[in-house]
């Protein structure tokens, strides 16, 4: 079985910071690297979280190969307009008069939305790439920043074609744009916690990709989620005269029940709000988190994957 | 805890990564203050809705709300002080900043109705950050809290935050602006593009990538602020002397994670180059170790093979025993997690000044977004100094508290402890 997620040329993993974005990020992507698919893992702006997680020192501005198939890269604002205008201008000279020059960092590469639109320019023209194999890539899996900025990337291209005048830039704007409004190749994937802010947000970021960006929506991914088979009820107080150890027993069962408790009260809280098809990943209880504990999590996601209804993320 | 520190502040700035619990914390600390017997006013970014509820400053405004002494008293919480709260609201921040400092009428509108500013106003990176920041100032200016403190960002621009004041100056330095904008307008952008044969070319190229519309609207938005520019330089050195000032303490909220323990080790490095020293560093939700009984566990940590052991104690302790596999094997994921945890919080604290005191605050068995939930997390920050003023420890109701029983044995003094002891362990990368 198999989602029509991994169908997508371009899956935008976006979310509050701190929830796990980066790991569900690799997640999809080792997912889809194991499918024999040639995939771009792209951290969008900065964070060092995704590269950490599969193992590349930051800064590398060319895609860094961490698995088979799968090829890691930062894509930064900066050096996406310094790329861009590269292409624009293509004497070597010029380019680089032009983006050393005060003017330039005075205006071009400070004007607010410039960077966040390249970043999310440098994407589409990795989506548009081809090899001597074909396309260069088969699926491109984004990164992207904590919501708030998220959102301030996706809606910087659509935002452009309103705020530029004709010229070489509304012109790919619009490319892009529609790239990401077509739910054939595109599909945004959210995760968040059980946890109140996280579904606050979650809930305020699903309105505003549906209603104001039109972004076409694919799976939501629930992170960290707690459960327990018993009920705090059930779990009794230490016996008297017990050792201290049955107390602590009974204190970490206590913590887990409550928070599987909490993690309950809010998936309802989600699902109520957030009409999307949903997984849920487990908490894990280990030590330190990488690529090993990626693939724990994929296993858990895989079976609920390809048990969604396909719908998802289709043409609605 | 937090207490003897923070007694001699008058300005307190949370600092961290978001999700790690800032905002209950910069609300904690304004409770204390007020229970304290000062005028304590929180200002947050964006507070959990159950908490600005809780608080009363769910809608946006441009003043501090109080938070009336009954809803405290509800809580069971007698202030002695008072305690206000305030949401910021960013756009009419900056709206209000230009309309104090605009020469006119017309030049209000006429920077309020710019594309540029709009944009800018809403999304400049570091804006944000320089409105919390201009926030404070108003309120520190208005002699009107003797506590007050300062929930920032919920993300890792938060760092803008610190170079917010000098980037707005630099953005809006006016000899630059001159020198680039100022022939462009007088002259039109025809005689710029004549002007310099340099500057020409460039503006040529950059209105080709770009389109000439936004460096119009830009050159516009210059013009009208350059009857501003004084007054926004000798803001940004109030804000300076606030942020340095011995009564502003910063305090770093972390949480004991890997990837936000990364991301704090960068806030406090920062602190620390911009000679912002840390006053203070609070971990949320650390899950407890609980001292290994050294007859049972000889190496002094419980292991998972430890768990079999545990689950025949627990069974002679006469649990029920269809319970007893689930209760052993949670215990032990809880203490391997735990022991990972100090772990990384013990390498943390060995890189910051042995002068900055930290205080843990356990993963409770309930989340905290109300002002029963500040109530509780105060018993943690405050737990030393500041026992005599702790707030009652709600009743019991239908579960027992996770915290430590018996409020005389404060949460850090134990963490400290066990700690101490600990080897390094080295970090897998």
């Amino acid at each position: 079985m198999h989602h029509e997620l991994y169908d997508r040329r371009v899956l935008f993993v976006v979310g509050k910071g701190g929830v796990g974005k980066s790991t569900v990020a690799a997640l999809l992507a080792v997912a889809l690297a194991e499918r024999g698919k040639r995939v771009l893992l792209a951290q969008m702006g900065p964070g060092r979280r995704l590269g950490e997680l599969v193992g590349v020192a930051v800064g590398t501005d060319a895609p860094a190969e961490v698995l088979p198939g799968l090829c890691f890269l930062t894509v930064d604002g900066g050096a996406a307009l310094a790329e861009y205008l590269g292409l624009v201008l293509p004497v070597k000279r010029l380019h680089r008069l032009v983006v050393t020059s005060k003017l330039y960092h005075h205006f071009v590469a400070a004007a607010p939305g410039l960077k966040e639109l390249m970043t999310v320019g440098k994407i589409w023209y990795e989506e548009q790439g081809e090899s001597v194999h074909g396309r260069k890539w088969d699926a491109i899996v984004v990164d992207a920043p904590a919501t708030g900025h998220s959102l301030q990337y996706l809606r910087m291209p659509a935002a452009a074609l309103e705020a530029f005048g004709p010229g070489l830039v509304r012109r790919e704007a619009q490319k892009v744009v529609d790239l990401l409004r077509d739910a054939r190749r595109t599909a945004v994937c959210l995760v968040t916690t059980a946890e109140e802010m996280p579904v606050n947000e979650t809930t305020e970021i699903h309105t505003q990709l549906r209603d104001r960006l039109g972004m076409p929506l694919g799976v939501l991914f629930v992170n960290r989620v707690h459960t327990a088979p018993l009920a705090l009820e059930e779990i009794p107080l230490p016996p008297p005269g017990a050792p201290r150890l049955i107390g602590d027993v009974l204190r970490c069962a206590r913590e887990e029940v409550g928070w599987a408790a909490i993690n309950r009260r809010y998936l309802a809280r989600l699902q109520a709000a957030v009409p999307m098809p949903t997984v849920t990943l487990p908490f894990l209880f280990a030590e330190e988190f990488g690529l090993a504990e990626v693939r724990t999590l994929l296993a858990h996601a895989e079976g609920q994957l390809a048990a969604l209804p396909s719908a998802a993320g289709g043409d609605a | 805890m937090l207490g003897s520190l923070l007694r001699d502040h008058r300005v307190v700035i949370c600092i961290g990564s978001g999700g790690v619990g800032k905002t209950t914390t910069a609300a904690t600390i304004a409770l204390w203050g007020a229970l304290q017997g000062r005028r304590a006013v929180v200002l947050t970014i964006d507070p959990a809705r159950r908490l600005a509820d809780s608080l009363g400053v769910a809608a946006l405004g441009d003043e501090p709300r109080p938070v009336e002494p009954a809803v405290l008293a509800r809580y069971g919480l007698r202030a002695r002080g008072s305690l206000a709260a305030m949401m910021l609201d960013q756009k009419g921040a900056w709206d209000r900043l230009v309309a104090r400092h605009a020469p006119s009428g017309e030049i209000r509108e006429r920077i309020l109705r710019n594309r540029f500013y709009l944009n800018l106003s809403q999304s400049f990176a570091g804006s944000y950050e320089y409105m919390a920041i201009e926030q404070l100032c108003v309120l520190v200016e208005s002699g009107a809290y003797d506590l007050i403190v300062l929930d920032t960002p919920p993300t890792k621009h938060a760092l803008d935050f610190f170079e917010a004041p000098q980037r707005i100056r630099e953005f809006l330095d006016r000899r630059l602006v001159r020198w680039l904008v100022m022939p462009y307008l007088s002259q039109g952008w025809a005689a710029a593009k004549a002007m310099n044969r340099t500057v020409g070319f460039l503006f040529r190229k950059v209105e080709e990538a770009t389109g000439i519309v936004a460096l119009a609207e830009i050159s516009d938005f210059f013009s009208a602020m350059s009857g501003m520019f004084d007054a926004f330089a000798a803001r940004a050195h109030t804000i300076q002397a606030i942020l340095h000032a011995p009564t502003t303490a910063f305090v770093l909220v972390t949480g004991p994670e890997e990837q936000v323990l990364t991301e704090a080790e960068f806030f406090s490095q920062r602190v620390r180059a911009l000679r912002m020293p840390l006053k203070g560093v609070v971990f949320n939700r650390v899950h407890e170790e609980f001292p290994a009984d050294s007859v049972m566990f000889p190496g002094g940590t419980v292991a998972r093979a430890d768990e079999s052991a545990i689950a025949a104690a627990v069974v002679a302790a006469g649990i029920a025993p269809e319970r007893v596999p689930w209760l052993a094997s949670n215990f032990v994921d809880y203490q391997l997690l735990a022991r990972g945890e100090a772990l990384r919080m013990e390498e943390f604290r060995s890189g910051l000044s042995r002068r900055a005191p930290f205080v843990t605050v356990p993963n409770f068995d309930s989340d905290l977004h109300d002002l029963a939930g500040l109530r509780r997390m105060h018993r943690y920050l405050f737990a030393r100094t500041e026992r005599a003023a702790a707030p009652p420890e709600p009743p019991a109701a239908s579960r027992v508290p996770l915290e430590p029983s018996a409020p005389q044995v404060p949460a850090v003094r134990r963490e400290r402890g066990r700690t101490e002891k600990l080897h390094r362990a080295p970090r897998q990368r």
